[in-house]
């Protein structure tokens, strides 16, 4: 045999040979099975249940915030967040699914299909969309796209109480009580787990596992979203009438401490946040400071009063000026010689500085120091708003004659809009000081109270029989002196007017820049609402107090009290002129006694015209008109009067048409909606009854 | 002696064991693709589809098989060279468009309709037959390289060109390796061989690297968790199978992992669908059987009456347990991914059909066993 031969021994040997590999890797494939089933099968099997198990968030549904009454200021829509799962979109179909998506989303092609290729379980592509949205998608019925209910935030009442409310950002309150009860509001997000074949549809024998949220809290605040938008109305009608900076109001029941309503403009959407400047968003009646001018007088008033230190009917000399520890504080009537001889009632009505050096001499600095720490100022009055402002008063290192002085008139030191209110409360309630609140209840989902806030006490700082004699004063400030503008005919009214002039970064006075103010408070005999408003640095029209924050003061109250059907006074009242004549202006400078001229007439103004001085007026000196009547006052150079034609957009047909109404200005509209186009553009000088053309749009076009 | 002098022998029964355990295993695949395919079938409104498929085709088989193992083996001799033919010819019409049909990136199949067909499984058998008729001649010296092993391994070197240009390196690779093996118990000198398994290292680099995915793939399987969703997705998804099942398994039908987990539960990957359905004792049962049907292959052939049947039921069995090895090999992340049927149980058409036609012949050589 050759060697090269067939050797069926050898085929036997190498079939044998062959036949124990094959058993030897069949043994090892069994131990291999053994050892992925038995040893790691646990292991294996809990990544595998992970794989087979979506867990898909139940959010809880954030709580609402109310009004006193239960209206809804900020609730909850239904809406969904478009979701994927990007194992479950082949990568070659990635981009033609971007490409599908990206309009329906408005979304950049490019950053859709950066999130579709995120390596996660599940991605959001966006969130809160509404409903039509979804169904769009899903027509597409594209595999690994999912929704998920997730409830936004909306205000139904748009810019209604927005500082005071804040806004919810994606996932949490970013400003206002959203932000500091985000813990309460928020809830407790549940979990809805179950199994889903590798396509993500749930499975027939799947375990489902569902733990429900836990829905937020619902707020009760002590604010009245009648009373509150009766203010706002009014603010942003001064907003456009005399373009001011801004404007802060609060109303505040004075027995309870309880805030009816809280504002400052200009404010913003919170159901566009965005789009606003991030100023906008503060609480600016809590968190402002400034120097509040003559309201300030009457904690010098109430403290003279309690220390015994006043009497009404005493007579005071005022020459125009005081000599404080050898410096010269001057009287606002310095020009014309003084207020002259006069009475201490007259001192408060005609907001004379010397007769409240006077008071403060004979009370003392350090006393009179008390009295302003006694009624909550230089520090926070603890209202449940984060953020609120401290003001300043003088240390006591500062503090000299010349300080004290200036303090008992309201000039060096800062205060906030909410200090003066509970200030001024204390003094006409009886003497207590209260701390204001905002949220009066919190309640869970089930309805359950969990909070509730009771009228809280700080201090009392003066005596009823002083409250009383503050209550008397401040109504004579209102029937017969620098207070009228803000008279309603039949109800017992007090009130005090301020002008201060604005305090630069520098710490300098700005020239030509005032904070108006006007307090006030009504019912005389049992006081239940007591309304602050500030005013600041108008653009337009009169710097005066009674010019611009009483008759607004007026205008909101009527509202108010109409609304709360608060009966007129059935005391009798002080005797209010209900036709007054008007005094001869024509040749007057427009300084602050042209204005106590109308101011204490009940006399509103009207500048038509600049320059320094008053060159004709209508009506004429002597002519007997009605109680604020609006006097006509030519101050030169032309004749013509000119009007600035305010900014219209977003403003709805009827708002136009008031706004323009008030202005002298007539309206030609086109279109419907919201106006969107106007002509002459806003901050225009016109003539009056100059025609403005306003085109209107519907709302939702506008803001795509 | 051998060849003709076989009308001789005496005729015995067929294999019992043989007959039994690849019945067992074909009632296995039908239960199995049923329970594999009727969750994805259901959207289809035909959840029966792939069973029927199945059932069709095991008929078919079953008459394959019936005539083979009365066919007498050595007559097959006669057909050799015309089998191998005709094999190459369809597995160039593969990429003839009209005939060839293209199914994910792949020319793998030639039909029309639904009636397909993977012209590289009768490749297979055509070369073992090729090779065993070749080897057993009398006027070559089958030790001597030129005469011996080098011209199967010029066919084989066409045979395994056309069918990775389809692409399908699974076949590919199980027609090589038991045609190999099938030189090696011819007895090949070991020599020769370890010269060409180190020349043919060159061309699996270049296999490997010609194609990027071959390589990520190839090494998916030591840490398929490395890339999850791509390379070793596949892994993966046949582990999550196979662990959960555990000892006794989750029970028939009940498996998840079928649920568009798997890629092709009912095919490549049925093993991880049995390991998690029927648990360890299930599948190492079915692998067990697969190991009797292995041992009466090679009982057969070594007690084959000549040289031919002798090397026909080496190739037969060699190739039956070498896809059988690689794919559960693939299936349990033992070896890189390679797709490949396991034999008598995966839903798998025309390859079926000649393995069943295979042991039809095997059982046949088993009558004239000594």
């Amino acid at each position: 045999m050759s060697r090269y031969k067939f050797s069926k021994i050898t085929v036997k040997k190498r079939l044998l040979l062959l036949f124990v590999c094959i058993f030897l890797l069949v043994t090892a494939l069994i131990l291999r099975l053994a050892w992925l089933q038995l040893v790691r099968g646990p292991e294996l099997q809990a990544k595998a249940w992970e794989q087979w198990t979506r867990s898909n968030p139940a959010r809880a549904q954030r709580g609402d915030i109310l009004d006193r009454h239960g209206r809804l200021l900020a609730g909850s829509a239904s809406s969904l967040s478009i979701m994927a799962r990007p194992n479950q979109i082949k990568e070659e179909d990635k981009a033609e699914v971007a490409k599908k998506l990206a309009p329906i989303l408005e979304m950049q092609e490019e950053r859709l299909l950066e999130l579709l290729q995120k390596k996660a379980d599940s991605v959001y592509l966006k969130r809160q969309m509404p409903e039509e949205v979804a169904q769009e998608i899903r027509k597409l019925n594209i595999r690994g796209i999912h929704f998920s209910p997730e409830p936004k935030r909306y205000y139904p009442h748009g810019s209604l109480a927005s500082q005071l409310l804040g806004f919810v950002g994606l996932d949490e309150g970013l400003a206002g009580l959203e932000n500091q009860y985000e813990t309460e509001l928020k809830g407790q997000d549940g979990r809805i787990e179950m199994q889903t074949d590798g396509r993500g549809h749930q499975l027939p024998q799947g375990i489902e596992k569902f733990i429900p949220p836990v829905d937020g809290y619902t707020l009760e605040l002590t604010i009245d979203q009648n009373i509150q938008f009766i203010m706002e109305r009014e603010m942003e009608r001064v907003m456009l009438e005399s373009q001011p900076k801004g404007i802060m109001a609060i109303a505040v029941d004075p027995q309870t401490g309880e805030v009816l309503g809280i504002a400052g403009k200009p404010d913003f959407d919170p159901n566009n946040y965005a789009d606003y400047p991030q100023v906008n968003w503060k609480l600016t009646p809590v968190t402002n400071t400034f120097e509040p001018g003559s309201t300030f007088k009457l904690v010098t008033l109430a403290a003279a009063i309690e220390e015994g230190k006043f009497n009404a009917a005493e007579g005071f000399y005022c020459s125009g000026y005081t000599k404080v520890a050898g410096t010269s504080i001057g009287c606002w009537t310095r020009g014309r010689g003084g207020h002259g001889a006069i009475d201490f009632t007259k001192v408060v009505l005609g907001s004379c500085n010397p007769g409240f050096i006077e008071l403060q001499e004979r009370i003392g600095a350090v006393t009179l120091m008390n009295y302003v720490k006694a009624f909550g100022f230089g520090q926070k009055t603890g209202i449940d708003i984060i953020g609120e402002g401290t003001g300043i008063l003088f240390s006591p290192q500062q503090y000299g004659p010349v300080e004290a002085a200036t303090t008992s008139f309201g000039q060096g030191v800062s205060v906030t809009p909410i200090q003066q209110v509970m200030a001024v409360s204390a003094m006409i309630n009886g003497g207590y000081l209260l701390k204001p609140y905002i949220v009066k209840e919190i309640r869970d989902s089930e309805g359950t109270v969990l909070t509730k806030k009771e009228p809280q006490v700080v201090r009392r700082v003066i005596s009823s029989a002083t409250s009383e004699e503050v209550k008397r004063i401040m109504e004579l400030v209102v029937t017969e002196g620098s207070g009228i503008n803000g008279y309603i005919e039949g109800y017992r009214i007090g009130g005090k007017t301020g002008t201060a002039q604005k305090v630069g970064p520098n710490g300098r006075y700005i020239s030509g820049e005032y904070i108006l103010s006007y307090i006030g408070f009504v019912p005389m005999e049992d006081p239940q609402i007591i309304l602050y408003i500030a005013v600041d640095a108008p653009q337009v029209g009169p710097q005066w107090g009674s010019q611009v924050c009483a008759p607004m003061f007026r205008r909101m109250m009527e509202s108010i009290l109409n609304y709360l059907n608060i009966p007129p006074s059935t005391t009798p009242e002080e005797a209010v002129p209900s036709m007054v004549e008007v005094p001869n202006l024509i040749g007057l400078p427009l300084d602050d006694h042209t204005n106590a001229l109308l101011e204490n007439n009940g006399l509103l103004v009207r500048f038509i015209g600049e320059g320094p001085t008053v060159l004709n007026q209508t009506p004429k000196a002597g002519a007997k008109v009605p109680l604020h009547t609006q006097v006509l006052v030519y101050l030169g150079g032309t004749d013509e009067e000119e009007i600035t034609v305010p900014d219209l957009s977003g403003k709805t047909m009827r708002e136009v048409g008031e706004v323009l109404g008030w202005l002298g200005l007539r309206l030609n509209s086109s279109g419907s909606g919201v106006a969107v186009q106007q002509e002459p553009k806003a901050y225009t000088k016109v003539a009056p009854n100059s025609v403005i053309s306003v085109e209107f749009a519907a709302p939702d076009a506008e803001q795509r | 002696m051998a060849g003709r002098s076989g009308r001789n022998l005496r005729r015995k029964e067929a294999d019992f064991i043989l007959l039994f355990t690849a019945m067992t295993l074909l009632a296995i695949g039908i239960v199995m693709v049923f329970s594999a395919s009727y969750y994805i079938l259901r959207e289809n409104k035909d959840p029966y589809y792939h069973l029927r498929r199945q059932v069709q085709w095991a008929v078919l088989g079953l008459a394959g098989m019936l005539f083979f193992s009365n066919y007498d083996y050595w007559k097959l001799k006669r057909w050799t060279n015309l089998v191998l033919l005709f094999s190459f010819l369809l597995l160039a019409a593969v990429f003839i468009p009209g005939i060839g049909v293209e199914i994910l990136g792949a020319r793998r199949w030639i039909g029309v309709g639904s009636l397909t067909f993977q012209p590289s499984d009768l490749a297979k058998v055509a070369m073992i037959m090729f090779t065993a008729a070749y080897l057993s001649r009398r006027d070559i010296q089958v030790r001597k390289f030129t005469e011996g092993a080098l011209p199967i391994l010029i066919i084989l070197g066409i045979f395994f060109a056309l069918i990775m240009k389809q692409p399908d390196l699974g076949t590919g690779v199980a027609m090589a390796g038991s045609v190999m093996l099938l030189i090696f118990v011819a007895g090949v000198p070991m020599q020769q061989l370890f010269l060409v398994g180190a020349s043919a290292v060159p061309l699996l680099l270049y296999l490997i690297y010609s194609e990027p995915y071959r390589l990520q793939r190839l090494m998916s399987f030591r840490d398929p968790w490395a890339d999850p969703l791509d390379t070793g997705y596949q892994i993966i998804q046949s582990l999550y199978a196979i662990g959960p099942g555990g000892l006794f398994g989750v029970g028939l039908g009940q498996g998840r992992q079928k649920m568009y987990y798997l890629p092709e539960p009912h095919s490549d990957f049925i093993f991880a669908v049995i390991c998690e359905e029927l648990g360890f004792i299930g599948a190492s049962t079915v692998l067990i059987i697969y190991f009797l049907l292995f041992w009466r292959g090679f009982k057969i052939a070594l007690s084959a009456p000549d040289a031919y049947g002798s090397l026909l039921a080496a190739g037969i069995v060699s190739m039956i347990a070498l896809q059988t090895l690689i794919n559960i090999g693939v299936v349990t992340g033992s070896i890189p991914v390679t797709g490949i049927n396991l034999p008598l149980i995966s839903s798998g058409g025309s390859s079926l059909l000649f393995t069943m036609c295979s042991l039809g012949i095997l059982l046949n050589i088993s009558k004239y066993a000594k």
